[in-house]
This record gives structure tokens, C-alpha cells and sequence, in this order.
């Protein structure tokens, strides 16, 4: 559908709240709320079940680089009922897919199994959030792990790359690491630690989300048997330091690529909740996110210029309770590296300077809300969408909100969300040359 | 806390939900085919308002010309660059527009292509496909251009340290077979191919009757196929069918080794040629692989990773291909490990498998974990619809079904058996080692 022009001045680009006092570690989230905040939902296809169990505090909050990560992976090493060996043993033997993470923003439980074992999912789900026995041997273990994971990951050039990119944008912030941390930090994390972590963290709250071929109401039963005695809600971390970036516009990183330049262009935008959001998310389609190989930056640098395979560009690459970040990326010879960076540079400025068409309106919005039944299309997906809407107090979940938001932006406000939030002149460049 | 049901009870009670009626994929299908030789397949379900088609050419590395290596792999990036009716870019402008998606991939046997749209308005796939399986434009500078952006995936893949072992292992594995041919071709190949192979390679095989169209999704079966009709029932047949007389792969006699130095950690991959993928023992090595490989309780992730601290993780995978294929075992070695070490656990456990039949138990783990696999890898209607396609243009229409049956069918002695003629690697294998440069 296509929306009228307004004769009205374009709506200025909205400012996010600052952060109050209520983000002091400690207080009260909302008074009385519960300990779980809990979605279910019925999901017909296949017959599986999804449950997600996550707990606010990750890489984001940790004290020593690499705890959250760690942490996430200690709940399945053994609760104060199974070790490893037994948890394994059991989720394997049904055929489900029992997994711990720790994830930047925070860490949990995932189990995705076959529909009739739902209760078992959950329960399983919920001994180890809850009884974890965080093992001292098994600790020592995942952090020798998570290192040589990084070791191995430092030898993919791109990937380097991209961590040279996070520590341009973001030092001191701890978005500027990996969440894996460093080899000197894993050696010295304790079970302890990980315990200590995961303690505050459940005194912050649940989330819980089970989506599949279930009654959501035997569910939801099963959920407040295993979970009612939470205490309530309370902030149990301060805030973590604000991302400032490196002084330099440019940083170069050694990456080990025989003949390949990793680009990596861009600059922080804004958080999740941020009223901008859904513009910005248009407007990464634009330059370079939607399908194929559409989107100005790819069809210049790929289609048009024949400089790279791999190009394209995102808007709010990483927002949630941080800002995200404008990234372009481009994989290319060193010799045409300074061709691809002033193309990307220019096609950037471009979308400011002059705006977009009503064509390209019309089609990225036709593409993103198209692209809607495919983000609720399995059980997985739906369980971690609720996680999402749960955890950012946003209704990703309805369908209508979404198209509605789609349906309002008109070409002058995305013009004017892209005049405030993209900054050709403030884009810092991290490139990753063979060294 | 309730306990875990018996190994066997859980199956029979996991395969009744998992597989209602005993079929492979959810949905009702139908199978039919044009005068014109394409076959057709409509896999009519409604777990969600979208429909995706795939539509999958009998042509891929293997029928790459002598001299001009990727041009299977070429063309397919070409089918994007411009039709009488869709001009370069267009077919992803046009995508997008509908709130599509579209990709592809190119293997050694088959050239894939697949959109996903909304269910009312899928049928924009089929004017694609016909326009640009009737009407590609091959314009020269648009292949000019291409070439250049495949030579940047060829270095991508290159500086990858798996994608480059992996390169080499197989080549050393299918030595004069052309599965050991690389999909992108070497740099020279791709500077040899030019718009007339291209044309020559298209005109003779992206024809009708040497292709496998699925439609799958919440689509009517009746109105479906007469859509499918209008848009390509037209078009003229007339594939160039190959010889059939693929050279076998001269297997290495024992144990071949390879060494590359590249990265900082030390990466190990053997390879083991498997089963083609219609033969009986297929799905039995589906089933070895899970014992082996899937999963935590798996004897390589337990021995090397969990208990034995050695590698960072391992993975373990299995081709399904025309003629014979390969299984191989993947493994990171956690720095400051003897890589020596690593081969030598690794090669106990085959041998240990080959020499000992599994416990029922063990069988039934992995047959749970392979199972719930399968499910959850064909949760998405795109998945099924890319699975049966590939399993039609290389198979036949009952190959999912029968793999999935015989997956549940394996016991421990076929197992063993399965393990004795293909888990010897002193038999004929490849070991690949990636080390450290330092």
C-alpha cells in the first residue's frame, strides 16, 4: 500500500530516555513484580516443543571477560541431582537438543525436543537454571575450551577482523571484546565465579518461553509449579561503562588471508526500544540487508563493480540494551580495498544527502513485511521471539504491531531518521590486510 | 523429577509423533510430470501462509566441460545477471519487492534454486524459472564482471582454513573422479570459461526433462500444478543426457596423508569414502555418523572433547551423492596438544568400532538423536521443499521415505557390518592435517 505525502513537517527522529535512577544495581524493577515472566504459546507444523529459559547477565555484565560465557555453559555440566554425563545421557536418549549458553546479554537454557516430551523439556529446562553444581573440574575445563575456541576463530581473517571493528566502536564497553574474553581472564575463572554470576543473575528474574505442539495452559501450570517460589524482580548489576571507541578513525588489524582486504565500515546508532528502530531497520534494507543481492552497497560494490563476493550492510547490527552499530562490510583484494571503502563511504552519504525514492519505500517495506510469516514459522522461532519481546518489553510477538509500525513510516521520516542517525562524517574504518 | 523411559519405548513413541503416517516430510504429496519431461512435485501442507520452490538441474561439477572447471558453479551465478524479461539484478529487486527470498547452490551433482514468498503471490518464481531457463542473456560484460566476483570467493574460501583443507582432502580423496574437482574451478579455468562454455553448458543441460521442480507449502495440489503448467509446461525439451560413465575415484591405497601449514591451531580432517546415496547402507552410515559423531554422548565428541580435553570440538558428516561419497571426521586441536595424540585416539575408536558391535543402547541414542535431527532439520517449509528436490533430481520420489525407514530399521549388526566395510581407514582414506605455521 502506498502511503500519502504528508504536507507536514517530517516528525523529528526520537531521543532515547536516559538512563535513571532505576538503573542502580539492587533496585526494584517494579514493585511486586514476579520472579518469572513467562510466554507460551501454541505453535501448529511440526510436532516439537521450543523452551528458552534466560536470565539477564551475560558478557554485558560480567566482571572478568569470558564469565558469561562460561557461566551459561556451567548449567549443563551437572546440577546437584545428574552430572554432565547423566544430563546428556537422558536429553540424548529422547532425542532432545539440551543445550546452555552465555550469550552477550545474557545466559540460559535451551531445550528443543519432540512434542510429547514437553513436560520433561521443561522440567529438565528448570533443574539446570536452577540446581546448577557448577563442578570446579568441569570449569577449569570449558575455559581451556572457550580458548582454544578462540584461537581458532582468530585464524578466520573476517572474523578478526570483525573484532578489531567492536574494539574501534566500543572500548571501554565490553561489547569491544569477544564474548569469549581473553586466554589470560578464562584461565583465572573459578566455578565460583561462575556461581556468583549466575546467583545475581536469577535474583534479576526469569524468562521463560515454550512454543510448540503443546496445551499452553498445561504449560503454564508446569511453569508456576517449577518456578513460583521466585522472589521478586530486582536489578542485581550496575550499568556497564559507555562505549566511546579508539581515538583513531582508522585501525588496521594483521589478519592471515593470502589475498583478501576485510572492510569493516560504520559507527554506533541507537538501542532496541529505541522509537527509531523500524525506520533504521528500512533503512538498512536500503543500503544493504534485504534479499539477494539488492541494496545499494551490494549492487554497487558486488553487481555494478565486481570488487567482492560478500557485501552488505546492516543499520543496528548488536542493538539491545546498547547501541547497535551502522556496519558495511566488504571482502576484497587489497588492491581495490580503497575503491570498495570510498564506494561504501559515498553510497552512505548519498542516502542522507538525498534521501530515497517512493519506489524504494514501497519495495522495502513490501520485502520486510513479507519477510513476517517466515519469522514465525517454526516452534524455535516463536520461542525466541517471546524471549525477545519479553526481554526488551516490546510486542514483537503481534503480528499487527509490526505491520502497523511498518505501515506509518512515509519516505520524509526515514529520510529524517537517516539525516540524525547516519553520520558519513563520523564512519571509522577498521581493515583487516594480510600481515 | 521424572525418570527417562527405556531406549525403546522412547523410539517407538518419538517416531509415531515425529512421523505421522510414516512420511519422511508433513504434507500431503503429488507427483507429476509435463509433456515436456520436467518433473513436478507438490508437497501441499499448512503450518504456515508460505510456499517455496526449488527447482533443481540435473548439472553440477560433474558435468563441468574438460579445461573449464566451475562453470556449473559460473552459470549458476549468471542465472541472476539478466533474462529477456528480468535484467541484471532484477530477479532480486523483484524478490524483494514481494518480500521473497531466493539463493542457490551449485554441488557436484545438481545446480539448486529456490525462492520463498508469501502464499499469495509464489507464482512470480515460475516466470523467473522460465524466463531465465528459456532466455538467459549471458551478456559478456555482465560474465566479465562475475568472473571477477568469483575469483574474490575463490580467495575467501582459500583463506578460510577449513574450506582450504577440506579443498585439498577431497581432491586427494576422488583423485580422477570429478568429485574431486573443486566447484568454483582454479583461477585459470574460470579466466578459460567465457560466454560461449557458458551457453554451450545451459543450452544443454537447463532443460525441462533434466530438471525437478517443487512446490511446497500452503498451496491447493489442482491449482498448483496447473500454474505450474502455464508458466513452463511450454517450454521445449531436449537435454543432452551424459554417457553415465563417470570414472571411478582411484581410491589411495592405505592411509594418504597431507599436511598444510596455515593459522594458529591445529586442525585435523580424515575422510572416508561412503556408500552412493541410494544404496542400502546409506542410511546405516547415517546412523554411524550419530553413534560417532552427534551429540555429547557420541564416542569422538566424548573421547576427544568432553572426557578426553583434546580438541575444542569435532564434527562429523556424511555426503549423499550420486556415486560414491565420503564420510569425514572434522576435528579443532586445543593448542599446546600433540596433534600425533589426536590421530591416534581417533583412529582407536574406528578401529574399536570395527572390532566391537554397539551396545543396543548406544544404537538406540543415536538413532533418537539422528531422528530428532531429521525433524527438526525439516521444521521449515524451505527445507522440505530443497530436501525433496534434490532427493527427486538425484533419486527417486521414495528416497526420503526409504532412508528414513531403514533409519529406523538399523540394528547393531547391520551396524557393524557397515562399520567393518567402510570405517577402515587404513582400507583407503585421506588424512588432512592443517598445522600451525610456528
Amino acid at each position: 500500500m502506498h502511503d500519502p505525502p504528508t504536507e507536514t513537517a517530517p516528525a523529528a527522529p526520537a531521543r532515547e530516555p536516559a538512563a535513571g535512577l532505576a538503573e542502580a544495581a539492587g533496585a526494584d524493577l517494579a514493585p511486586g513484580r514476579p520472579g518469572l515472566a513467562a510466554r507460551v504459546r501454541r505453535v501448529e507444523g511440526a510436532p516439537v516443543v521450543a523452551v528458552r529459559l534466560w536470565l539477564d547477565a551475560g558478557t554485558r555484565v560480567e566482571t572478568y571477560p569470558g564469565q558469561g560465557l562460561l557461566t551459561g555453559r556451567m548449567l549443563e555440566e551437572g546440577t546437584w541431582r545428574r552430572d554432565w554425563r547423566r544430563i546428556a545421557a537422558d536429553a540424548e536418549g529422547r532425542g532432545m537438543d539440551l543445550s546452555s549458553f552465555g550469550a552477550f546479554e545474557g545466559h540460559g537454557v535451551n531445550v528443543d525436543a519432540l512434542a510429547p516430551d514437553w513436560e520433561l523439556a521443561v522440567e529438565w529446562a528448570a533443574e539446570l537454571l536452577r540446581e546448577p553444581s557448577f563442578p570446579e573440574e568441569r570449569c577449569a575445563w570449558l575455559a581451556r575450551q572457550a580458548a582454544a575456541e578462540l584461537e581458532g576463530m582468530a585464524d578466520q581473517p573476517d572474523i578478526k577482523a570483525a573484532w578489531g571493528f567492536l574494539e574501534h566502536l566500543y572500548t571501554p564497553h565490553p561489547r569491544c571484546r569477544p564474548v569469549h574474553g581473553n586466554a589470560a581472564s578464562l584461565s583465572r575463572i573459578t566455578a565460583a565465579d561462575c556461581a556468583d554470576l549466575h546467583g545475581r543473575a536469577l535474583a534479576g528474574g526469569v524468562i521463560a518461553a515454550v512454543a510448540g505442539m503443546i496445551d499452553e495452559e498445561a504449560v503454564g501450570r508446569c511453569l508456576e509449579r517449577l518456578f513460583s517460589d521466585l522472589p521478586p524482580r530486582r536489578r542485581p548489576f550496575p550499568p556497564p561503562a559507555a562505549p566511546e571507541g579508539l581515538p583513531s578513525r582508522r585501525h588496521q588489524v594483521a589478519v592471515e588471508s593470502a589475498d583478501q582486504a576485510h572492510l569493516y565500515i560504520g559507527h554506533l546508532t541507537v538501542r532496541r526500544r529505541h522509537p527509531d528502530y523500524t525506520a533504521l531497520e528500512l533503512l538498512a534494507v536500503i543500503l544493504g540487508s534485504g534479499a539477494g543481492l539488492t541494496g545499494r552497497i551490494p549492487e554497487r560494490i558486488r553487481e555494478r563493480e565486481g570488487l567482492a563476493y560478500t557485501a552488505y550492510a546492516q543499520t543496528l547490527a548488536g542493538a539491545g540494551e546498547d547501541p547497535g552499530r551502522l556496519v558495511a562490510y566488504v571482502a576484497t583484494s587489497p588492491d581495490t580495498a580503497a575503491q570498495a571503502e570510498r564506494g561504501v563511504a559515498e553510497e552512505i552519504a548519498r542516502l542522507v544527502e538525498h534521501g530515497i525514492t517512493d519506489e524504494e519505500l514501497e519495495e522495502t517495506r513490501s520485502y520486510l513485511l513479507g519477510r513476517e510469516p517466515f519469522r514465525r514459522e517454526t516452534a524455535r522461532q516463536w520461542a525466541d521471539l517471546l524471549i525477545e519481546a519479553e526481554q526488551y518489553g516490546l510486542p514483537l510477538d503481534d503480528p499487527f504491531r509490526r505491520t502497523a509500525d511498518l505501515r506509518a513510516l512515509d519516505r520524509r521520516t526515514c529520510e529524517a531518521v537517516a539525516r540524525h542517525h547516519l553520520r558519513p562524517e563520523d564512519l571509522r574504518v577498521t581493515i583487516g590486510l594480510p600481515g | 523429577m521424572r525418570p527417562a523411559t527405556s531406549g525403546a519405548v522412547a523410539t517407538a513413541a518419538a517416531a509415531a509423533a515425529a512421523l505421522p503416517g510414516g512420511s519422511s516430510l508433513p504434507g500431503h504429496r503429488r507427483l507429476a510430470r509435463l509433456a515436456n519431461g520436467l518433473t513436478v512435485c507438490v508437497l501441499q501442507n499448512h503450518q504456515a501462509p508460505v510456499v517455496t520452490t526449488a527447482l533443481c538441474y540435473r548439472a553440477g561439477t560433474r558435468d563441468d566441460p574438460p579445461g573449464h572447471g566451475g562453470t556449473a558453479h559460473f552459470l549458476e551465478h549468471m542465472m541472476f545477471k539478466g533474462s529477456r524479461r528480468f535484467g541484471p539484478g532484477e530477479i532480486d529487486r523483484r524478490t524483494q519487492a514481494l518480500g521473497g527470498a531466493n539463493n542457490a547452490f551449485t554441488s557436484h551433482d545438481a545446480t539448486t534454486y529456490y525462492f520463498s514468498f508469501a502464499a499469495d503471490r509464489w507464482t512470480e518464481a515460475l516466470a523467473i524459472e522460465a524466463d531465465r531457463m528459456a532466455e538467459l542473456t549471458l551478456d559478456r560484460r555482465q560474465v566479465a564482471s562475475e568472473r571477477q566476483v568469483i575469483r574474490e570467493e575463490i580467495a575467501m574460501y582459500e583463506s578460510e582454513p577449513w574450506d582450504a583443507l577440506e579443498v585439498a582432502v577431497q581432491a586427494r580423496l576422488f583423485r580422477g573422479h570429478p568429485y574431486g574437482r573443486p566447484v568454483l574451478g582454479t583461477r585459470g579455468e574460470l579466466r578459460a570459461t567465457g560466454r560461449d562454455e557458458l551457453a554451450t553448458f545451459q543450452h544443454r543441460l537447463y532443460r525441462p526433462d533434466n530438471a525437478v521442480l517443487v512446490v511446497a507449502g500452503e498451496v491447493d495440489e489442482e491449482t498448483a500444478l496447473a500454474d505450474v503448467e502455464r508458466f513452463l509446461g511450454a517450454l521445449p525439451a531436449g537435454a543432452e543426457r551424459g554417457d553415465g560413465a563417470t570414472p571411478p575415484a582411484a581410491w589411495p591405497e592405505g592411509m594418504a596423508r597431507l599436511r598444510r601449514h596455515k593459522g594458529e591451531v591445529p586442525r585435523l580432517l580424515l575422510a572416508l569414502p561412503a556408500p552412493p546415496g541410494d544404496h542400502p547402507d546409506h542410511a546405516v552410515m547415517r546412523l554411524l555418523v550419530a553413534l560417532l559423531g552427534s551429540g555429547r554422548g557420541s564416542r569422538i565428541y566424548r573421547t576427544l572433547v568432553d572426557e578426553g580435553q583434546l580438541c575444542s570440538w569435532i564434527h562429523t558428516d556424511l555426503t549423499e551423492s550420486v556415486d560414491a561419497g565420503h564420510l569425514a571426521i572434522a576435528a579443532e586441536v586445543v593448542p599446546g596438544v600433540a596433534p600425533a595424540r589426536v590421530e591416534r585416539e581417533l583412529l582407536a575408536l574406528l578401529a574399536e568400532l570395527v572390532r566391537t558391535p554397539p551396545a543396543a543402547e548406544e544404537v538406540e541414542r543415536a538413532r533418537q538423536v539422528a531422528l530428532a535431527d531429521w525433524v527438526l532439520h525439516h521444521e521449515r517449509v524451505e527445507q522440505q521443499a530443497l530436501s525433496l528436490a534434490v532427493a527427486l533430481a538425484l533419486f527417486d520420489a521414495e528416497h526420503l521415505d526409504r532412508q528414513l525407514r531403514r533409519l529406523l530399521d538399523a540394528g547393531p549388526a547391520s551396524l557393524r557390518a557397515a562399520a567393518d566395510r567402510y570405517l577402515r581407514p587404513e582400507a583407503g582414506s585421506v588424512l588432512g592435517w592443517s598445522l600451525p605455521r610456528s
